[in-house]
Parts: structure tokens; C-alpha cells; sequence
């Protein structure tokens, strides 16, 4: 008769298995203990990033540095010379929410001042990279079929992007004042938006939110729903490609890696 | 990295404030069913006033979940009757102007508030209130024919808190 069991059997292998996986994760005599995650090979040491701290004054610096971005795209549509036609009066809007930024920059960065900080007064290098570079290189391409109409479109989205950043930054900003400051240019460039909507979709039916029948998208409206959102902004620009789509950016608030930290110097 | 502290709660005194707005929320919707009512308006320009009408529910009935009891749901009399007898007529441009006074007067208070909540999350949400509204009133600005540069300012009071004035 056989004197282990078959479970006895399972029993001690399993025994010996976990002997085995415990001795391998032990030390071993003779290897050097390294800092590094245990892998094979050694790793390069690394520096690590700055401490950085998001305070009243970054968000500050930030909300102003998108006041240049909305600064120097107007500059840039208005320097294209497309607003004319259909979009004629456009050029007169332009100008005009392009200095209230400019009023808007000037507040906040005294805000900021007024805080204890450098004021930021350049356009944030990170959104310039991602959203409006690429979007502008779009709008010029030489096959884009309205550029008047891409410019607006672009302008609409970077005014609720503003409109948006000013809205987040409420739960985020620890004085009550500052929050009131933020919103009373926040609200302004909620207006601004709703302007764009009105010019690019005049019609009385496109003031709410609507579907194009053509594209199954949603049309641009003034007034997109009951509660200022904080989602990401659609922007399709610039020409037909070849399968038939047209080239679509997507716009979001600053986030950690496009904040103006007080480390960060406008050339 | 360091970042701001959470979101903060709720005080009594917020419950108290949110409350007011809600109260002028109920109030700005019974102003839109009376104009909406008007016959001078086709079905499209309708549809906009019931959005905007609907769109000033959902308001006051955020600001009563943040309020809770504070709040007693119902509109602010002083509120409606200042704007009732503005929103009644044929003449469509008079009418739209009355209605973007009241959006406009509902956005500064609006910003008063959130220059006196405490809490993070009750700032945020009359904020957010805030950005629409003065969306609704530059589109009704320009409803009423005025130049866009009209659309972008503000010049209204904000309701005196307490009294709904």
C-alpha cells in the first residue's frame, strides 16, 4: 500500500515551489544591493522634476497666459486678411474681443502682481504647441475652402476654452475675491463666445443645441446647455482630406503640464 | 507638487445665499413662460425662450440641492413682478431687452455670490450658472438687433441679497 496520499503529494509540492520563489527573491550573497528598481542591467540616476506648487498665483499666470494666446491668434487672423464677404463684419469683432483680451491680460496680471508674482505676458507655450500652431497651420494650408469661417471657428473655440478655465479655476483658487475677479472676465469671454456663435450660425434655430443634417454633428450654438460645461472643445478646420474628412483638434482646460509655473519666464 | 486643497463644503451662510439665487431662478423661469407666451413670437424664437426658460429651472433646482432645506422653492415675487408687465406686447425687441436686463441682473448677482460662498463646490456650481447667462444675454442682445458691441457688456445691478430687490 502506497504511504502518501495523493494530496499529501500536492501538499509538499506546492511546499517546495514556495521555497523556491522565496529564495529567489532574497538576497544573494556576492550581488551588490542597487537603488534602482530591481531589473536587469543599472539605470541612469535621474534628477527627478522640480518641486512646483499650484498656487493662486500659477493659476493667475496661467489665465493670463491664455489671454495672450487669444491675443495673438485674433493678431494672426486679423493679419491674414480673410474677413470679408459673408464674414465682413467679422473683422470689426475680431479687433475688439482682441483688446478686451488685451484689457483682460492686463487685470489679471495685476492680480498677480499684487499677490507677489511675475506677471506672465506671453501666450502659454504648451497650448500655442498642441492647439493653435497646429490649428493655424491647418486654416493657411492652401486648400482650405473658407479660412474666414476656420478663423472664427478656431477664435469661437479658444473663447470657451477662456470661458472654461476661468470656470474651473473657481474650485481651485483659495481666495473669494480671486474667484469673483476670474469670473467677472470668465462671464466676458462667455459673451465672447456666444458673439462667435451668432456670427458663424445667424439663423434663430442654431442659438440652442442642434444636429447638421449633413454631418450627423453638432452645430455651434450660443447657449450649449443650462450649465457652463468643462469638456473637451471640438475643433474641425482647414482642408478635405483625402477621405473626405476635414482635420479635428481637441481642445482642454490647462492641466498640470500647461500650467504657468513661477519657474516659468516669457522670452 | 502641491496642489489646492479640495473642494470645500457647504456653510450655513452658503445654504442661506443659494437659496436667494434659487428663489430669483424660479422667478427668471415664470418671466420666460410669460414671454414665451407672447404672440408676436414665431415657433423658432418659442423654442429659445422655452430653452432659456428651462435652462433657468435647472438652475434653481441645482441651487436647491446644494441648499437643501435652506431653500424653499419658490420664485422670488419681487424678482417677477419687476419684469412681468416688460415681457407682455407685440414689440419683440422691447420685449428681448427686458429679458436680457434680467439675465444680465441674475449674472451680476450671480458673481456677487461667488464673491461670498465659502464652500468650493457651491462657487463653482453658481459659476458655472453665471457663464451661461451671460451667454443668454448676449444672445438676446443681438436678438433685439443691438450692436454686438452692447452684447458684451453689463451694466445691470446685482439683486440685493436678502430682499431680492
Amino acid at each position: 500500500m502506497n504511504r502518501y496520499s495523493r494530496r499529501h503529494v500536492l501538499r509538499l509540492s506546492g511546499l517546495g515551489a514556495a521555497g523556491v520563489l522565496l529564495a529567489a527573491c532574497g538576497k544573494q550573497a556576492g550581488v551588490e544591493e542597487s537603488k534602482n528598481v530591481k531589473s536587469v542591467g543599472v539605470l541612469p540616476e535621474t534628477d527627478g522634476l522640480a518641486s512646483v506648487e499650484v498656487t493662486d498665483i500659477v493659476l493667475l499666470r496661467t489665465a493670463a497666459s491664455l489671454e495672450y494666446n487669444a491675443i495673438d491668434t485674433y493678431d494672426a487672423a486679423l493679419g491674414l486678411g480673410v474677413f470679408s464677404g459673408a464674414f465682413a463684419a467679422a473683422g470689426d469683432i475680431a479687433k475688439r474681443l482682441r483688446d478686451d483680451h488685451r484689457g483682460h491680460a492686463d487685470a489679471i496680471n495685476g492680480l498677480v502682481t499684487k499677490l507677489g508674482g511675475q506677471p506672465f505676458t506671453c501666450s502659454n507655450p504648451r497650448l500655442d504647441e498642441i492647439y493653435i500652431s497646429p490649428a493655424l497651420a491647418l486654416i493657411t494650408d492652401t486648400d482650405t475652402e473658407d479660412p474666414a469661417r476656420d478663423v472664427l471657428v478656431l477664435a469661437h473655440a479658444l473663447e470657451n476654452l477662456a470661458a472654461q478655465t476661468y470656470q474651473s479655476v473657481v474650485t481651485l483658487l483659495s481666495d473669494k475675491a480671486l474667484r469673483e475677479a476670474a469670473m467677472t472676465i470668465g462671464q466676458d469671454e462667455a459673451r465672447h463666445a456666444a458673439v462667435l456663435a451668432r456670427a458663424l450660425q445667424p439663423g434663430v434655430q442654431f442659438i440652442l443645441p442642434s444636429i447638421n443634417a449633413d454631418t450627423g454633428k453638432p452645430n455651434i450654438a450660443a447657449v450649449p446647455g443650462a450649465f457652463g460645461p468643462l469638456t473637451p472643445i471640438l475643433v474641425t478646420v482647414g482642408p478635405v482630406n483625402a477621405d473626405g474628412t476635414r482635420s479635428s483638434l481637441t481642445l482642454e482646460t490647462p492641466s498640470l503640464n500647461s500650467l504657468a509655473y513661477d519657474s516659468m519666464l516669457c522670452a | 507638487m502641491t496642489l489646492p486643497a479640495a473642494i470645500t463644503p457647504t456653510t450655513k451662510a452658503d445654504r442661506a445665499l443659494l437659496a436667494f439665487a434659487n428663489a430669483a431662478e424660479f422667478a427668471a423661469r415664470d418671466v420666460y413662460e410669460v414671454a414665451a407666451s407672447v404672440s408676436a413670437f414665431g415657433t423658432e424664437e418659442q423654442v429659445v425662450l422655452v430653452g432659456f426658460h428651462d435652462h433657468h429651472r435647472a438652475a434653481a433646482q441645482a441651487l436647491a440641492g446644494m441648499a437643501g432645506s435652506a431653500a424653499t422653492n419658490e420664485r422670488s415675487d419681487a424678482v417677477f413682478n419687476a419684469f412681468r408687465g416688460r415681457v407682455v406686447g407685440n414689440d419683440k425687441s422691447a420685449i428681448y431687452d427686458a429679458l436680457r436686463e434680467l439675465e444680465n441682473t441674475l449674472a451680476s448677482t450671480h458673481l456677487s455670490l461667488v464673491g461670498r460662498l465659502e464652500g468650493t463646490g457651491a462657487a463653482a456650481l453658481v459659476a458655472s450658472i453665471l457663464n451661461v447667462q451671460a451667454r443668454q444675454a448676449a444672445t438676446l442682445a443681438l436678438l433685439a438687433g443691438r450692436p454686438f458691441a452692447e452684447a458684451l457688456t453689463n451694466g445691470a445691478a446685482p439683486l440685493t441679497i436678502g430682499t431680492g430687490t
